[in-house]
């Protein structure tokens, strides 16, 4: 190995230190920018959010056509679709007499209102699809085998859940679209032996889509439904690392 | 009596490779960034071209022709169409999800783990069964709403007669056959078990007074259909030498549920006009088609 003589530091050596190698940045970050393999594991090491990764991963599974990133695209639609609803939730009542006219009012009088709500449409049907598209390419990979298996559970769960997710969204712009849409879906699910017409009720809070309707879907759709998919996501992820990363051939 | 534990193999994690690896940081995250940034762009793309459907203020008093649930439901609206309404809309998804959930617990075998279609005969059992999905599901609904025979006199000329009518469709099974008049109320259990909800539209409801021709084309012959064709294009495969293990049997049935699936929610989706009748896209009027292109 050729022994390196120092040089000068450049210019951009110096905007570097100054950006990166500074008391703020390191409170912050702990590593400084990193440009080595030591500050690269140590950055997905210390930090809370890449910390979902180990440091290193097999070399097959950073291939795209690997997993086609579609279980990381799902998650990501479902960040999204946090923050666009909770832009929406500043401006929309769950109630008979104001929903249809708040979502009106989203689309005319609010600024940029018409594209939060329409990236939240389509993120949501986009989230649906994924995540179906997710489960064909984790069951062609073979990848459900053991020690998968209760993973591949988890992720039949986080499916229902985004089926539901998406339907008690549908009901909540209160117009005819969402009302018959729901009326449609909600006797499926009376029709159902035993327990159907209760669950029915349940899920309506009466007879026939009105007003305790609206206030259930709401509900289960910005706090429920999507607090138990947040904790089914963190038992999966969870898994991904328990269960030795993701599959591969033995 | 004592009973011996016995050990079993336990599947463990995979031991790490260190030398395969590469560092996460940044072969990874630079893929994930990108990949996100790609879905920003376009999601934002589409949001400022295409506006979220809004229809009319909700009116329980009007309904639209026809009604449909949100798109991923339609498949099960369509099987609706077909069979008694708690097995299409609940039991048959209920059932399958749970076969599903119960995948790795059949085949837990290592062979073909990690790698796109890792088994031999993989493609070709997927192709082949995704194939019989899509026609045979195809076949069915054509049959199931009377157009097969439609087309068969239409452009051949051909007509069973009278005596073949009950091969319409589904339902002429019933209207059609001479049943004797007690086949319609069979009193089979002393009790009266509602399992089926009684103001489910169709077919009977009630165990204690079998309708049997009601009953046969309500469920008998749907079941017959959903888990017969199933295993019988299984088994006709195992005959052929290409399902030999217990993934083939779950490649063969997993790609024909994709199949049939994608058709049972294109044809609720883009082939349910009015009344849902079943109508080419071109004739559906665009405002009755995929809910929100108003
Ligand atoms: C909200 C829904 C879901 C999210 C956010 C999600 C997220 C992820 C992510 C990020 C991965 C890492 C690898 C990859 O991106 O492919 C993964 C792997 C996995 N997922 Fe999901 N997933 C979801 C739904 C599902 C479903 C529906 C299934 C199956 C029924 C499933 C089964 C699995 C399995 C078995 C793995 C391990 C794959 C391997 O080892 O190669 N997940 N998931």
């Amino acid at each position: 190995m050729a022994i390196e003589t120092p040089t000068k530091p450049t210019l951009g050596d110096k905007i570097y230190d100054a950006l990166f190698h500074n008391y703020v940045w390191k409170s912050i970050f702990r590593t400084g920018y990193p440009n080595t393999p030591r500050n690269q594991m140590l950055v997905v090491a210390t930090n809370v959010f890449l910390h979902l990764h180990p440091t290193r991963i097999h070399r097959t599974h950073v291939k795209i056509t690997h997993t086609y990133c579609l279980g990381g695209l799902s998650f990501f639609m479902f960040l999204g679709l946090t923050i666009t609803g909770i832009l929406l939730m500043f401006y929309y009542v769950p109630s008979v007499d104001r929903a249809y006219l708040d979502i009106e009012n989203i689309q005319t009088n609010v600024q940029f209102g018409q594209m939060m709500r329409n990236l939240h449409r389509w993120m949501a049907h986009a989230m649906v699809i994924l995540v179906f598209l997710h489960m064909m390419r984790v069951f062609y990979t073979g990848a459900y085998k053991p020690p998968r298996e209760f993973n591949w559970v988890v992720g039949v769960i986080l499916l229902v859940l985004t089926f539901l997710l998406s339907f008690t969204g549908y009901l909540l712009p209160w117009d005819q679209l969402a009302f018959w849409a729901i009326t449609v879906g909600t006797n499926i699910a009376g029709s159902a032996p035993v327990l159907g017409p209760k669950s029915r009720f349940w899920l309506l809070g009466g007879l026939q889509v009105g007003p305790d309707a609206l206030i259930r879907f709401y509900t289960l759709h910005v706090i429920g439904l999507p607090l138990l998919a947040a904790i089914f996501m963190a038992v999966h992820f969870w898994r991904i690392r328990r269960d030795g990363g993701l599959a591969r051939p033995l | 009596m004592a009973t011996a534990v016995v050990a079993r193999p336990v599947a463990r994690p995979q031991a790490r490779a260190r030398d395969e690896e590469v560092l996460v940081w940044p072969d990874l995250v630079f893929i994930e960034f990108i990949a996100a940034m790609l879905f920003t762009i376009t999601l934002f793309f589409l949001a400022t071209v295409m506006n979220a459907p809004l229809l009319d203020q909700a009116n329980a008093d009007v309904t639209p022709n026809p009604s449909k649930a949100p798109w991923y439901l339609l498949n099960l609206q369509e099987l609706l169409l077909h069979m008694n309404a708690a097995m299409a809309g609940v039991i048959i998804p209920s059932i399958w999800l749970g076969i599903m959930a119960a995948f790795p617990y059949f085949d837990r075998e290592n062979d073909g783990q990690g790698v796109w279609f890792g088994t031999e005969r993989a493609v070709k059992i997927t192709i082949i069964s995704g194939l019989v999905g899509i026609i045979g599901t195809w076949f069915l609904i054509l049959w199931d709403s009377g157009k097969i025979a439609f087309f068969l006199n239409d452009w051949f000329g051909l007509s069973g007669g009278d005596n073949l009518r009950f091969l319409e469709n589904v339902r002429s099974m019933q209207t059609q056959l001479p049943w004797p008049e007690w086949a319609s109320d069979i009193t089979y259990l002393p009790f009266n078990l509602k399992l089926l909800a009684s103001d489910a539209p169709g077919g009977p409801t009630e165990f204690q007074n079998l309708d049997f021709p009601g009953w046969l084309v309500e469920q008998g012959i749907p079941i017959m259909a959903i888990v017969g064709l199933p295993s019988l294009m299984i088994y006709a495969m195992w005959k052929a030498g290409w399902v030999l293990t217990r993934r083939d049997a779950l490649l063969a049935l997993f790609s024909g549920f994709i199949g049939a699936y994608g058709i049972l929610t294109l044809v609720g989706t883009a082939f349910r006009g009015q009344g849902q009748e079943l109508v080419f896209p071109w004739e559906l009027k665009v405002s009755e088609g995929i809910p929100g292109q108003e």
